[in-house]
């Protein structure tokens, strides 16, 4: 599994090196992205071994990989055509490969060093126009959020690590309890989402849509493996503190995200914010420590992540063409078309994909207590009224004759990810089961022989 | 060591002028990376000393020129009172509890570990103090910086594959340093406009 990371590594340098010409460097970002994605679909299910860590491509490692890979390069597809921004192209294929290892890893230390990259890579995208903007000072938060969260979580693994098994319940509580944190750091969860609500008013939407439709899934799957790979779950299954530390964010997380996006006006503030109570609902699946949770949780993500890769780029174009004046489908229909159906993916309507995990998640809650099932309901009814206030905010008026705008790239990589999404959604079997193959590792994880 | 590493700790986040800092810092690195040294690999040592070396380098060059820099002014005090009193804490919950040999030399070897990680605790607190009260990319790359290498020292002590930790740790030092040194130019662009 070494292969695609280094074609996509030595691809971002080459794509450093032409990234001024944009001619060149957009279809060669894209091509590569499309050799490493046939690799990795190709290859079979086995462990390689690297400087003596092991890599291996799980299911999940599988899918995701195709998943985000393919929306890296819808989202190069878009910056190519639509949006040019030079430095777009190596950052995104570093951030792929970034991606690729964090999925096939096996060591949990090497598996959060290269999330770590693969966040920190962006910072470069998410400044322009420094003196217009605060784009700056957003970039810096992040880059912040990322030192504080990334270093204080490989500390608390190392340490995990090192220490021997006989120490007292809390020192595993303490370890347990920082790495929850650094996780919810990285994940804007809320309340550490201060960094995300700078990034979602001041930087490009397609750097916006790397960070919220890529990164953060592959974020959160990290999280995940992690959890599963470092020994530490029978501890926190024995310490219902722990249990309870992540479903009180996960539930804060999702009426948070929720409450912010029924009160944004923003297009972008609405998706990064539905995003936000979605990934609250999917930390929410994971503290449940069972199948349906986990298999709802990780599907979530990355549903949520398409949807944000969708709605992100229709933001963009909206507000590109409506210049300052408010945001209008006028100006341009089918990218508003594109936000206005990501919407059905943020909320998990039926018949897309993104139902199912839905449906896990709030139903585990229900089974977990009452209250919580409530809570998750409520979240989700919220983000619907956003989505709902959104669409309406941008299809308030209408012009004589409607009138596809020129070059609709946002509106076609819409319609593609709901495509595909709606395909997911009637065979789910594809989707699903390779992640119940994840989910039965982590279980398999919370009672070790 | 542990006091080596502590004064250059100290020396970096009083510095005014950020090529100080950087000069600091990679004193902070050699001096925390000498402390495991014995038990470490030839590679290990050569790929650790030329991250901090290219780490500093790329805060001195993004300097731009010798009066440039962040005045710490009080935080240099709360950073160091907080880095102080949180090393202590983590030492006392996190230090292993069994009745093991514990031995500590001024120099040269350090078998129990103990050096390494009291030098990491440290490490990790004066980076989170600095970076909490950091105005600017300026202080809060040396805070990032300062994290990680407390961080890389406790990893040093994990059992498993010590060449690709330190490959990966190292890649993440010199990302870390060059993601700061953009923000820094970004940032200085921003303030003479």
């Amino acid at each position: 599994m070494i292969v695609p990371i280094v074609i996509l590594g030595a691809a971002a340098l080459v794509a450093f090196a032409i990234r001024k010409r944009l001619d060149v460097a957009g279809p060669f970002t894209v091509a590569a992205l499309i050799v490493a994605m046939w690799y990795v679909i190709s290859s079979p299910q086995e462990t390689t071994e690297f400087l003596g860590l092991h890599l291996r491509l799980s299911p999940l490692g599988q899918l995701g990989s195709t998943i985000l890979l393919a929306s890296l390069a819808l989202l190069v597809l878009t910056v190519w055509l639509d949006e040019p921004a030079y430095n777009f192209f190596p950052t995104a294929l570093a951030a792929g490969a970034a991606v690729i290892a964090v999925l096939t890893l096996t060591t949990p230390i090497a598996i959060y060093a290269a999330l770590l990259l693969a966040l920190l890579i962006p910072v470069g995208t998410f400044t322009f126009q420094v003196t217009r903007n605060r784009s700056a000072e957003a970039a810096y938060r992040h880059y912040s959020f990322v030192a504080l969260g990334g270093s204080l979580g490989i500390a608390a693994l190392a340490l995990a690590g090192s220490l021997p098994r006989e120490q007292p319940p809390g020192t595993f509580v303490l370890l347990v309890v920082i790495i929850v944190v650094a996780f919810a750091l990285k994940l804007a969860a809320i309340p550490f989402h201060t960094h995300a609500a700078l990034l979602a008013s001041e930087v490009p939407a397609s750097a916006l849509a790397l960070y919220f439709g890529v990164l953060v899934p592959t974020t959160f799957i990290a999280f995940a493996e992690i959890l599963t790979l470092s020994g530490l779950l029978p501890a926190i299954v024995s310490i219902a503190k722990v249990q309870d530390l992540l479903i009180g964010i996960g539930a804060v997380s999702a009426l948070g995200g929720s409450f912010l996006a029924t009160g944004s006006t923003e297009l972008r503030r609405v998706a990064v914010y539905s995003v936000i109570a979605n990934l609250g609902q999917a930390l929410v699946g994971i503290a449940t420590m069972s199948g349906p949770g986990i298999v709802g949780a990780i599907a979530i993500t990355l549903v949520s992540g398409a949807g944000a890769t969708q709605q992100l780029l229709a933001a963009g174009a909206i507000e590109r063409r409506s210049g300052a004046d408010r945001p209008s489908a006028t100006v341009a229909p089918l990218a508003s078309l594109a936000f206005v159906i990501g919407g059905f993916a943020m909320i998990g309507a039926p018949p897309l994909v993104a139902f199912p995990g839905h449906f896990f998640v709030e139903l585990i809650a229900f089974s977990y207590s009452g209250t919580l099932g409530t809570a998750l309901v409520i979240s989700t009814l919220l983000v619907l009224v956003a989505q709902l206030r959104a669409a309406i905010s941008i299809f308030r008026t209408a012009p004589e004759r409607w009138r596809v705008e020129r070059r609709p790239i946002a509106g076609v990589v819409g319609a593609l990810v709901f495509l595909a999404l709606v395909a997911g959604g009637v065979q789910p079997d594809g989707f699903l089961r390779p992640i119940a193959a994840f989910a039965d590792e982590f279980i398999r994880a919370l009672k070790p022989l | 060591m542990l006091g080596l590493v502590a004064v250059a700790t100290l020396a970096a986040n009083g510095a005014r002028q950020l090529r100080y800092t950087a000069i600091a810092f990679l004193g902070v690195s050699l001096a925390a990376h000498l402390i495991s040294g014995p038990e470490s690999s030839l590679a290990q040592v050569a790929l650790t000393a030329t991250a901090a070396l290219v780490s500093a380098a790329v805060l001195f060059i993004a300097a731009r020129d010798g009066r440039f820099g962040e005045d710490p002014g009080w935080r240099l005090w709360v950073a160091t009172v907080v880095a102080a009193s949180t090393t202590a804490a983590a030492f006392t919950f996190l230090r292993t509890t069994t009745n093991e040999d514990v031995r500590i030399t001024l120099l040269g070897d350090d078998p129990s570990g103990v050096t390494q990680q009291a030098a990491a605790f440290w490490l990790l607190s004066s980076g989170i103090a600095i970076l909490l009260t950091a105005r600017g990319a300026v202080r809060g790359s040396l805070g990032a910086l300062l994290m990680l290498t407390g961080a890389q020292l406790l990893v040093e002590l994990v059992p498993g594959p010590q060449l690709a930790f330190t490959l990966l740790l190292s890649w993440l030092q010199i990302v870390v340093a060059l993601c700061g040194a953009f923000l820094i130019l970004n940032e200085r662009a921003v303030r003479e406009a």
